[in-house]
């Protein structure tokens, strides 16, 4: 157990560093790093748009400025961001408690409902129930973020739920798909001949082999909710880490946007580091 | 006794209404975060919108009248040129803070504005030459300044000067302007109280501004803001689309179009020499016959009348009609006309074979349009150029890219071929736009930087430009700008298109409202503007 | 349930020959601006109106079908066989191989991928096609979208090496790629099904965001994607319900695939 915890951490660690440095060089690489649009300004100087230009470019060398980095960080120091003049740290503590609210909202609503949903359509299989389950899932996954959040905003409801119901659809695709085949096996056939309720075969024949890809998407539940979450706060103003992502990629913000990573990274992979622990658990009290 | 009821309901009524008119927070919306609070530093419109508000100013222009009235300073002398300024200062003045005004403060203001390692474009704007400045305080309340070489426009620069303290501790925060920055909370909103110390009173002497508070909120998303004002949640929206004004007026909301702002859209050709493209479009880019082709061939009255609903008028040259003064009113606008493009095209050998357009060594003339992603108005004029552009056999390929990608091409890599983009020309006089015409200047979009003129027309607009610098006659300064536009308006380097309207929402419990075409266009008369109870 | 599947038949056919003939059935053609009537209500002309700038919507919707519903299952198809591929041999392998893909994956699931996509802009041509541009977008949709699946692959691979017939396969002599192709993937088709199917309309729709990087269709070609982000613009100013028809068909044409290819449809 303390060498799992131990290769966890490890794990973790690894993946921080070396994605946060690969969007690093990814923002450097990509054009318009040392652009800035007081370039247009004609009421600047030709030094003066030099200098704009220069101060760019301060963080061009990549790794040294990812190991000057990683020695502040060691001291607690995030950085400051350059677009918006304010210590990381301060943004970080304003913004994230709101993303990770609205994300556990979406994930936990989202996960009633496709859950719910899905194990609803395999306990009563009629034509009615499939058409409004995959009605519904198509109709929200079909739907582009940014005009459901708009939806939500013209009927004054919270954002976190629009997130909810574009994680949902995900879930319960994966979930009634899931279901779907585990009962399509031989022992949950036999079951079923053998008399046993829809409920009872569901809980002790298909959940069992089920119930580790399920764990597994949990796990990558957090990584779709980010993902779902970002469109949402931009359209909706919501100030989360969400706009203040998309700001620090518009505006080519290195600071801000490797530590965005290192958060986004962290919870990402926390949250798979949990469902691989429980997967463990599950396999060894099975065995 | 009838008489004297008659004098007492009059003047209960227009007691009432005075101070029916006072108090209240006025509430509006920033597109985004102000990036400095250092009025010295400000580039961004946020920051900007800040400083109006809060900065004490020398001179303010009056958004209306165009004309520079006294507000810090009572009065003023210009001579040698503009070369020196003398202003006498408003006496008994105090910060927000309680810290006293006086003449040092001009005098830090200015030195701390035109250090070199500043790069502000406030500053820059002062820099007409190498050289330091000198500042010299009379007395506690007159200062004469002294410029290294004449400052066309000198006047009207200080209603960019938002007056620092030297002395209080509270620095920039500190404000002389109607309102200072309370509270603030990042991301989110900025809370602006009344200036306890602000000078200014209205005609019956009463103190100041109306307002109790503005209450600025962080509102990125356009439809939101307008969602927002219809629902009454903020009172005004400083520039509004023209797709969300016909909504808003359409649902009877208050909008008014005061008219053609200074602002253009252009389209221009890469005429770079080292520009990455292939030789035979260079040669196509730097033929005015070619310009002036597309030029006449871009239907400009479909494009106000479709991308911007009406709301703007075709562009004639570099700057607009509503620019009273400094306009060239002897220009007309360019025709539309289809037959005049293929007849200049074939000028240069440019010849339609079937439904392509060929150059005189058979290549087909093709070219991309680079705009900024995101910009639907530029999208869709883009989209629109390339349909006109069609009819005379010219394949467009309509390229958008993220701002800064843009960005990157049109003022380092020249990865472009074509570039449609906008500018906002805040300031009226042409001195501003120095760094557009010259053509060493960095932002002489189709060919920056040059170290000698590329051509005659070019050579002649950099000693035009450079005489009206240097020139303290305002009509002769006038000649000058007059003949560059003149030049442009024959050249077509820029391909201007429309000059757009200047659109704004302000609900009708906003008092005094007066928009204006110029910045900041809702707002300018904050002072005076009042919520009716 | 066999009427059903007949329904789906019909609905998918309809639409393949709709979009087929699309040069017979809307012959103003998607990039013709009728400037005279830009924002028009459906009429005898434009059976859906026009759009802003006076364009047919209805050629422009069966044209940005053609190639959406052509495109976006392809990226999906491609996403799945890598998230398959990825998922499977992690699961297969076990140990080291494991850790590594797993750490893979949560490095595809952390990277901010938007400036890999800025940076295939740039090296794009200029005058790329509109059609090369598309093609291009979905690709790397395709190859960026598959570290999710191959997570949840991986644990349904890991759970039926425990399994009696894999070991009987083992025994019967199968290894490597030839047990993973022949006796895992087949049995992971839950996860594989259910990861093609939320990729296609994920795809559409993130083509269309991607607009905002000059990456996605450029103008005058249409895609469904593009279509779909107008539902802002109906949802704030405009509540005209025909603007909703591109929503409409990607529903109707992703469930009909649904229950076209749903095993218990089929057996029934």
């Amino acid at each position: 157990m303390l060498r799992f915890w131990g290769w966890a951490v490890l794990r973790v660690a690894a993946v921080m560093l070396m994605a946060s440095f690969a969007s690093a060089m990814l923002m450097r690489i990509a054009p318009g790093f040392s652009s800035d649009d007081q370039e247009l300004n004609s009421g600047l100087s030709s030094q003066s748009i030099q200098a704009i230009r220069q101060a760019r470019l301060m963080d061009a060398d990549i790794p040294h400025f990812y190991a000057s980095y990683v020695a502040s960080l060691i001291h607690g120091d995030l950085g400051a961001s350059r677009s918006l003049n304010q210590p990381v740290k301060d943004l970080l503590r304003e913004r994230l408690p709101v993303t990770l609210f609205n994300l556990a909202f979406a994930l936990a609503v989202g996960w009633l409902l496709g859950l719910a949903l899905a194990i609803a359509a395999q306990i009563w299989d009629t034509r009615a129930l499939s058409f409004f389950a995959n009605g519904l899932s198509g109709t929200f996954i079909s739907t582009p973020a940014a005009a459901l959040a708009l939806v939500f905003l013209l009927l004054r409801w919270p954002p976190a739920f629009a997130a909810a119901l574009l994680v949902y659809p995900k879930v319960y695709r994966y979930t009634q798909n899931l279901l779907q085949q585990s009962s399509e096996m031989p022992h949950v056939l036999t079951a079923r001949a053998k008399g046993a309720g829809p409920w009872r075969v569901l809980a002790w024949h298909i959940a069992p082999i089920a119930f580790p890809q399920l764990i597994a998407l949990v796990g990558v539940s957090i990584s779709i909710g980010i993902g779902v979450l970002l469109p949402i706060e931009v359209v909706s103003d919501v100030a989360g880490i969400g706009q203040l992502a998309w700001h620090a990629a518009q505006a080519r913000d290195l600071p801000l946007l490797v530590n965005l990573t290192m958060v986004v990274t962290f919870v990402t992979v926390c949250a798979t580091l949990i469902s691989d622990a429980a997967q463990r658990g599950l396999s060894r009290s099975a065995a | 006794m009838k008489r004297l009821y008659l004098v007492l309901v009059i003047w209960t009524m227009g007691f009432s209404s005075m101070f029916a008119q006072t108090g209240g927070e006025l509430r509006f919306c920033l597109r985004s975060e102000p990036k400095t609070f250092n009025p010295l530093l400000v580039e961004d419109e946020a920051s900007e919108t800040i400083r109006y508000l809060t900065g004490g100013v020398l001179v303010r222009v009056n958004r209306i009248t165009l004309n520079a009235e006294p507000d810090l300073a009572t009065s003023w002398k210009v001579s040698e040129g503009g070369k020196r300024i003398r202003f006498k200062l408003r006496e008994g003045l105090k910060y927000s803070d309680g810290t006293p005004f006086s003449a040092e403060d001009v005098a830090y203001t200015m030195q701390q504005l035109m250090d070199p390692a500043l790069h502000s474009s406030t500053g820059d704007a002062f820099r007409s030459a190498e050289g330091k400045l000198a500042t010299h305080v009379i007395s506690a309340h007159e200062i004469e300044i002294n410029f290294p070489a004449p400052v066309a426009n000198l006047v009207n620069l200080f209603d960019t000067v938002a007056i620092l303290s030297a002395k209080s501790p509270q620095k920039e925060m500190a404000a002389l302007g109607p309102f200072y920055i309370s509270d603030r909370k990042a991301g989110s909103y900025l809370l602006l109280k009344r200036n306890p110390y602000y000078w200014k009173k209205d005609a019956a002497g009463k103190q100041l501004p109306y307002l109790d508070s503005i209450r600025l909120d962080i509102e990125q998303n356009p439809e939101i803001e307008a969602m927002r004002y219809k629902r009454g949640e903020v009172h005004l929206i400083n520039t509004v689309s023209p797709a969300i004004f016909e909504k808003l007026s359409s649902d009877s909301a208050s909008v008014r179009d005061a008219g053609a702002s200074t602002d253009t859209e252009q389209l221009w050709f890469n005429q770079v020499p080292s520009a990455p493209i292939p030789a035979y479009k260079k040669a196509w880019f730097t033929s005015t016959n070619f310009r002036r082709a597309v030029s006449e061939a871009i239907n400009r009255n479909d494009l106000a009348r479709i991308v911007y609903r009406g709301h703007a008028v075709p562009a004639i040259g570099i700057i607009s009609s509503s620019n009273k003064f400094w306009f060239n009113a002897s220009l007309t606008p360019h025709p539309y006309d289809t037959s005049s493009a293929l007849h200049r095209l074939q000028q240069d050998g440019f010849q339609l074979i079937g439904d392509t357009l060929k150059d005189k060594d058979g290549n087909p003339v093709e070219f991309s349009i680079a705009t900024n992603a995101g910009n639907r108005a530029r999208e869709s004029m883009a989209t629109m150029i390339q349909q006109d552009l069609k009819k005379i056999g010219i394949k467009v390929n309509v390229v958008t890219l993220d701002f800064n990608s843009l960005l990157e091409r049109m003022t380092q890599s020249y990865k472009y071929e074509a570039c449609l983009l906008g500018f906002q020309n805040v300031e009226l006089d042409p001195n501003s736009q120095m760094a557009v015409w010259l053509s060493s200047a960095d932002n002489h979009q189709w060919n920056p930087s040059q170290k000698s003129p590329a051509t005659a027309w070019e050579a002649e607009i950099d000693k035009l430009m450079r005489a009206q610098a240097a020139s303290g006659d305002e009509h002769k300064r006038k000649q000058y700008w007059d003949r560059v536009q003149q030049i442009a308006w024959e050249q077509e380097p820029f391909i201007y298109l429309i000059n757009k309207d200047a659109l704004v929402a302000i609900a009708p419990s906003v008092k005094n409202a007066e928009p204006s075409v110029f910045r900041p266009q809702a707002f300018w008369n904050v002072e005076t503007l009042a919520l009716a109870r | 349930m066999k009427s059903v599947r007949l329904v789906a038949i019909a609905v998918l056919v309809l639409t393949a020959l709709t979009v087929l003939g699309a040069r017979y059935l809307a012959p103003a053609g998607y990039e013709q601006q009728f400037r005279e009537m830009p924002q028009a209500a459906p009429s005898a002309h434009h059976l859906l109106g026009t759009d802003d700038l006076g364009r047919d919507r209805w050629a422009r919707l069966l044209y940005g079908m053609r190639v959406s519903l052509t495109l976006a299952p392809l990226a999906a198809l491609f996403t799945t066989v890598l998230a398959g591929l990825v998922g499977g041999i992690a699961g297969y392998f076990g140990g080291w191989t494991e850790r590594c893909c797993k750490l893979l994956i949560d490095l595809f699931l952390s990277v901010p991928w938007l400036f890999l996509l800025i940076t295939v802009r740039a090296v794009l041509p200029l005058n790329v096609s509109p059609e090369a541009s598309v093609t291009v977008t979905f690709a790397l949709l395709g190859l960026l979208g598959w570290a999710a699946s191959a997570r949840v692959i991986c644990a349904g691979a890991k759970n039926l090496m425990k399994s009696e017939f894999i070991w009987m396969a083992r025994a019967s002599g199968f290894s490597g790629f030839k047990l993973i192709r022949l006796h895992l993937l087949p049995n992971l088709r839950g996860a594989l099904l259910a990861q093609f199917w939320i990729s296609i309309p994920v795809f559409i729709i993130a083509e269309a965001n991607l607009g905002a990087l000059g990456l996605g269709v450029s103008e005058p070609l249409p895609s469904l994607g593009s279509l779909l982000r107008e539902l802002q613009d109906a949802v704030m100013l405009r509540p005209e319900p025909w603007r909703l028809l591109p929503l409409a068909v990607l529903i109707v044409v992703i469930s009909s695939f649904q229950v076209l290819l749903n095993k218990e449809e089929v057996r029934s």
